[in-house]
């Protein structure tokens, strides 16, 4: 009761990031009692079942990571609640609990409904189409949905609890975060970036074995080696985690010299965001490479498509972008101030639209090179 | 009927009202600010003080009434123009500093200048003066978060009045501040201003701090108490006697 009087004072933003949790939860539950479906109606062979339970992990950190992002954007977006709850005798315990139980609650509504659908399509509803599906015929061990749909709002609140700031749900505190990267923060993923290339140049190079491809990968992403699999793996993650940093770099390359008030704004401001900023886009980015490859396979080669695979990368891409608009929104009330003080200043309006959209600029070109560079090494090591 | 206030007056109001979301903040304030005179505007938290520096300084809009500015109106001005007129002619210290956290601290106070046009250098050079002027030439190049109120404050004021605006108001400049750092803010301030002949409007709830200045007003309520009465020499403290006297500087 407590969590639905507090979802009464939502607005959009906020209403959208319960529907999406929860849609998200659902879709997730839909993979996992399918897996069980077939689980139940195939022959007792536990290599397939655990391969398709082992398919239903990239949607559950898809929402885990949604989940997380959201809820670190809870105390900063909703500072007058917190406030309230704090005054209340609300602990930080309290508050996170708070937090990562109205994202377990969402998960688990949309796993419910799902578990619902299901239970009714069993019931001789759905046609022979789905029968193997859905386990039709088997008798439903009642332990089994219970402990794969509990999986879902338990990760996802649990990603939620883990990412909520203790100290950032006091009120008043000081905001102030460091922005710059460490020398290992920049080390590691350029070594990484490096050794990957290397790693997959190795394994394509001309006179390479005509068979050297021996690991198909599923969903469409190919045939490859393994030294070109793990090339791929080490410079995608590399290149991940160098999208901070190029934020960072590329801030600092808008303000350099002396910089009109436009060029100043705009690339310290990046900077100072890049730590927050580079995080969600890196994933993003990511996931849209290895997306498109698939897509790119799949257009290739007719009849190659398959619903399940593309529900899930719809899901991926989905909460993905979800955490980047979050993230954005969380970073536009934390500059409310700064554009407060500014507009005192007597800056114009115009000024701080013409910083956002070439902060926006630049982090889009950081973007083209790091996921396009992801997207280039997939489909030259992944074929 | 609107009769064009006294020649003497640098702003002038008349009959301000103005109420934030229906809780009315201001019910009809007339004053006069004379050119190069530092005015305290003293009251309780929650009596109007903030707002009434905020219909002055052309920030908020009034509901009812007249301010003039150099003789010219300013509460028919639309927002471009309020804006243009904030960039132009006044400097602002809040009660918090509210700098631009990721600039450094002479980016932040070279950031009015710039915005007003001025050239990068001219603008970075005035920055260091003022920040040196304040004993706060050493950090020019840290950003506000490793610094300490005090210092930050002195950041705020230093970027109010890099730009010799005509009027600087002060909106309880003080007020996060330990007494030690606010009596040397407020003496920064006054004395800057006297020296450069502009225009103080001070607005603190402290009413030992009235002393800096060279009238005052008490704001109760929303409504003035009584006309601006002269503080007298005597408690006085004028910044010209400080230790951080603070010297004449040309533009």
């Amino acid at each position: 009761m407590f969590y639905l009087r507090l979802a009464r004072g939502y607005r959009v933003l906020d209403l959208g990031r319960w529907l999406l949790t929860a849609l998200a939860g659902a879709v997730v539950a839909a993979f996992l009692l399918r897996a069980l479906g077939r689980a139940m109606s195939g022959p007792a062979d536990g290599h397939d079942a655990l391969v398709r339970l082992l398919w239903c992990l990239p949607p559950l950190a898809a929402v885990a990571w949604f989940a997380a992002v959201a809820a670190r954007a809870v105390p900063a977006r909703r500072a007058d609640r917190i406030t309230g709850l704090t005054t209340a005798g609300a602990g930080a315990g309290r508050i996170r609990a708070l937090i990562a139980g109205e994202v377990a609650l969402a998960c688990g509504a949309g796993a419910g409904l799902t578990l619902l659908l299901f239970l009714v399509l069993r019931n001789d509803i759905a046609g022979p189409g789905l029968a193997d599906e859905l386990g039709m015929g088997v008798a439903l061990p009642a332990a089994a949905p219970v402990t794969l749909l509990a999986l879902v709002p338990l990760t996802a609140g649990l990603a939620a609890a883990g990412a909520v700031r203790p100290a950032e749900t006091l009120p008043g505190r000081s905001g102030a975060e460091p922005t710059g990267f460490g020398p290992w923060r920049l080390a590691l993923p350029i070594g990484l970036a490096v050794i990957g290339l290397a790693l997959e140049l190795i394994a394509l190079r001309p006179g390479a074995a005509a068979d050297g491809r021996p690991i198909q990968l599923p969903a469409g992403l190919g045939s490859t080696s393994t030294a070109a699999l793990g090339g791929w793996v080490a410079s995608a993650v590399g290149l991940a985690l160098l999208t901070g940093p190029l934020l960072g770099w590329a801030g600092r390359l808008l303000a350099v010299g002396r910089p009109t008030p436009l060029r100043l704004l705009a690339g310290r401001g990046l900077t100072a965001q890049a730590r927050r900023l580079g995080a969600p886009l890196a994933v993003l980015a990511l996931a849209l490479a290895v997306v498109l490859t698939t897509v790119r396979y799949w257009l290739g080669e007719p009849g190659s498509a398959d619903v399940l695979p593309a529900i899930e990368a719809a899901l991926v891409l989905g909460c993905t972008a979800g955490a980047v608009v979050v993230r954005l929104a969380e970073l536009r009330t934390a500059r409310r101030g700064v554009a407060e003080a500014l507009l005192r200043l007597g800056a114009a309006p115009r000024l701080l639209f013409g910083a956002v959209v070439l902060r926006t600029l630049m982090t889009g070109t950081v973007l083209l090179v790091t996921g396009g560079a992801t997207a280039a090494l997939a489909a030259a090591g992944l074929r | 009927m609107s009769a064009a206030p006294p020649d003497n007056d640098v702003l002038w109001a008349r009959g301000i009202v103005k109420s934030h979301q229906g809780t009315p903040a201001l019910r009809g304030v007339s004053l006069g600010v004379r050119e190069g005179e530092v005015l305290a505007v003293t009251g309780p938290r929650g009596s109007g003080k903030s707002t009434l520096l905020g219909c002055l300084s052309a920030l908020l809009p009034v509901d009812e009434g007249e301010v003039w500015f150099n003789s010219s109106p300013v509460h028919t001005l639309g927002r471009a123009g309020r804006e243009r007129l904030r960039r132009d002619r006044f400097g602002f210290v809040g009660s918090e500093p509210h700098l631009v956290p990721e600039l450094t601290a002479r980016e932040n106070v070279a950031l009015p200048l710039l915005l007003a046009g001025a050239g990068g250098k001219a603008a970075y050079t005035a920055a260091d003066e003022w920040l040196e002027r304040l004993d706060i030439g050493d950090l020019a190049k840290v950003r506000p978060e490793r610094l300490v109120q005090g210092q930050r404050q002195r950041i705020a004021v230093a970027r109010a009045l890099a730009p010799l605006p005509p009027v600087v108001f002060a909106d309880d400049p003080t007020a996060p501040l330990h007494r030690e750092t606010a009596e040397q803010v407020l003496r920064i301030l006054t004395s800057a201003a006297r020296s450069h002949q502009l225009t103080l409007v001070l607005a603190t709830h402290d009413p030992e701090l009235v002393r800096y200045a060279d009238r005052a007003v008490a704001l109760l309520d929303g409504r003035l108490t009584g006309p601006a009465t002269p503080v007298p020499r005597g408690i006085a403290a004028p910044g010209t006697a400080g230790a951080t006297a603070v010297p004449a500087a040309g533009r």
